[in-house]
């Protein structure tokens, strides 16, 4: 006699649960969306981190290492080959720094008699590609944080057959694991200058089109395959990075103040696996 | 429900290395397989609401968390597919493969839809990735379903429902 009136008062909290829990967490969740991404959300991820970094970064070791083994046995077969063949251009990378040191030398010299201000050499850690969300290739995560020296707001570079292109910038770290916008977001900007014309202007992304060059002068003439590098007035990047070439010049229409180029970027965000990110300077923020 | 919390928190973790395992190897192509969805979902149909809820509001923080636009928009998408799952428990069964299957392929299309038009028009970004990797991503996601659902009842063996 006495279970049924309790057997209905579980069911009635059951019931009540069901209406209350989805109400909570959807307002929960619009919460979330309204907040500001700065303080609160950092807050939270922060705090998320704890829980969703650990399994991740332990699975990515893991992977390293198992990649890495295959590797060490090639590596080993390959060992005296490779050896001879490092030594020879160890030589020859020998006296190409003595001549690079001798010309920077007398590239210091000549900037400090125009009064210039000196050029600084790159520093900065290879990262590889942690984590990247394959319907949005506006960013990938990068295995290296501020334990590494990793900032806010660093460059980030990618090669490509050889040459360092721009891959995008840091927008947030974490003690082993940072973001990096890449070129192609909307949210991305940079200046930048085009290698014949000499013009600057300012890059941003298009999502899935090339990125815009706006506020190219009204008369200037930007060739298509005109390659476009980092400008120096940028103040996060350091110039004469390729950031990619003209596709498409002077979109103009009746009422533009400026002209707008569209550049195709070098950096293929797909296949991008490594990235340099440039550490600051000493007693600077920005590379 | 403390061996309950524990077995689900190790799931979790299982379900975030599968889910970033299959976003390494096929993001090359341009294939996302939503694992946190079907492992959402699995848990809401085995599961009471208590559990349910909780479960995908964090599967979708935890996609929140690698994203840099609009932080908590996977975490409302999984909540309503739970709602979706809760209401249709009485209609489908969830243990035999083929509703798990029609299912899951019918809340990927909804969350993979209601995330575009909602980061369209709240953060005018367009994630679009073309026709065919969006449908076969789905689709994967569908076929994968039953596997993830029988791994999840099987670790909770008899769970909580009554």
């Amino acid at each position: 006699m006495q279970h049924k009136p309790q057997h209905k008062k579980q069911v009635s909290q059951g019931n009540r649960r069901r209406k209350i829990l989805p109400i909570v967490f959807v307002l929960l969740s619009l919460l979330l969306m309204a907040l500001p991404l700065e303080s609160p959300v950092a807050s939270v991820k922060a705090f998320l981190a704890y829980i969703f970094i650990p399994q991740i970064r332990a699975s990515h070791a893991a992977l390293e290492y198992a990649q890495g083994v295959s590797g060490t046995v090639r590596e080993l077969l390959n060992t005296h080959w490779e050896n001879e063949r490092l030594q020879e251009e160890m030589d020859r990378l020998r006296l190409e720094n003595a001549q690079v040191r001798e010309v920077f030398a007398e590239n210091e010299r000549l900037r400090a008699a125009l009064g210039m201000k000196p050029s600084h050499i790159w520093r900065g850690v290879w990262t590889k590609t942690a984590y990247r969300e394959p319907t949005q290739w506006n960013s990938v995560i990068i295995d290296k944080g501020t334990q590494d020296g990793v900032q806010e707001r660093a460059a980030a570079v990618a090669l490509k057959d050889g040459e360092p292109v721009l891959a995008g910038v840091v927008v947030e770290t974490d003690d082993y694991i940072a973001k990096v916008l890449l070129v192609r977001d909307e949210d991305f900007s940079a200046a930048a200058v085009s290698s014949s014309s000499g013009k600057e202007g300012l890059l941003v992304g298009a999502g899935a089109a090339p990125l815009k060059m706006l506020y190219l002068p009204l008369l200037s003439s930007v060739e298509r395959g005109e390659k476009v590098y980092t400008s120096a007035s940028s103040s996060i990047f350091p110039a004469g990075i390729l950031v990619g070439e003209v596709v498409q010049s002077g979109e103009e229409n009746s009422s533009a103040t400026a002209l707008t180029a569209r550049v195709e970027p070098a950096a293929d965000a797909s296949s991008i696996r490594e990235l340099f990110i440039l550490l600051p300077k000493s007693g600077g923020n920005t590379p | 429900m403390m061996t309950t919390l524990m077995k689900l928190f190790l799931l979790f973790v299982g379900s975030t290395v599968l889910h970033w395992a299959f976003t390494a190897v096929l993001g090359g192509v341009g294939l996302s397989l939503n694992v946190m969805l079907a492992f959402a979902c699995a848990v809401c149909a085995h599961l009471k609401p208590q559990y349910g809820y909780p479960t995908a509001f964090v599967c979708g923080l935890f996609l929140d968390f690698f994203g840099i636009k609009l932080f908590g928009l996977h975490a409302l998408t999984f909540t309503l597919c739970a709602i979706a799952v809760y209401s249709l428990e009485k209609r489908l069964d969830f243990d035999a493969p083929v509703p798990q299957m029609i299912s899951l392929w019918g809340l990927g299309l909804f969350a993979a839809l209601f995330d575009l038009v909602l980061l369209k028009v709240c953060a005018g970004f367009s994630a679009w990735p073309g026709f065919w990797p969006f449908a076969a991503g789905i689709t994967l996601n569908a076929v994968l379903a039953p596997a993830i659902f029988w791994a999840v009842r099987r670790v909770l063996t008899r769970g909580i429902k009554a």
